[in-house]
């Protein structure tokens, strides 16, 4: 068991209480996998869900797309810069 | 070229003064400033900026490169600001250099719709009765109804 960094931004570090959290995985995974565990730890997140992008490593991902021990997995709500 | 997410206040003259070259006739630039909105009684007191780095600062890069595939560009610029940013301050300053003025206008369009859709910067409200995430409208403001 190893884990996935998982880091929060704005509006969903703000419902999820935490701007850094772990998740374990068992080995690779998928996002939408690892997106239910988070959404298990901090289910406040949960009716965000369909606002939320994710990335991986720092680059936007689909939840099929896979992640492994030791990756940084970052929940982001709708941009807002400007 | 220049793609900066910055903490502190940006200078902005040195960022346009930054761009003239002999080879481009044209300088255009856009900067974003805070506005203070009111609403139900309430005003904006300063709003509050956060980004994903170091995959913000790629974004911006990215929209660089994106420009200079789509248009004649000498120089590009882009500098979006982090942490409390008061009424009337830039946040966001985008220079565009390029020998004919077309370019330099629509380039520097592009660029603040681009940093819009896919730069991962947030923006908080702070307002006197509370606060907002902008595009989450997720925040404590008594007068809006949060998402529960």
């Amino acid at each position: 068991m190893s884990n996935v960094k998982v880091l929060l931004f704005g509006a969903a570090a703000d419902r999820a209480g935490t701007r850094q959290t772990k998740v374990p995985i068992n080995h690779v995974a998928t996002l939408g996998e690892l997106w239910s565990a988070l959404a298990d730890q901090h289910p406040r997140l949960v009716p965000m869900r369909e606002t939320l992008a994710f990335a991986v490593n720092g680059e936007y991902a689909r939840m099929e797309d896979t992640v492994s021990p030791g990756d940084e997995v970052a929940v982001l709500p709708p941009v807002s810069g400007g | 070229m220049l793609f900066q997410i910055l903490e502190e206040p940006i200078d902005v003259k040195a960022l346009i003064a930054g761009a003239f070259h002999p080879d481009c006739g044209a300088v255009a630039s856009f900067i974003g400033t805070t506005r203070a909105d009111e609403s139900a009684g309430a005003r904006v007191e300063y709003l509050e900026y956060e980004a994903y780095r170091p995959m913000a600062d790629k974004k911006l890069e990215e929209i660089g490169e994106e420009i200079r595939e789509r248009w004649e560009v000498g120089y590009v610029a882009i500098v979006h600001r982090t942490g409390r940013v008061d009424p009337g301050e830039p946040s966001v300053v985008i220079v565009v250099a390029a020998p004919r003025r077309g370019p330099a206008f629509e380039a520097s369009r592009y660029a603040i719709e681009r940093i819009k859709e896919i730069a991962p910067i947030w923006k908080r409200e702070v307002w006197s009765d509370g606060y907002v995430w902008v595009g989450s409208q997720v925040g404590t403001r008594v007068s809006e109804k949060p998402v529960t």
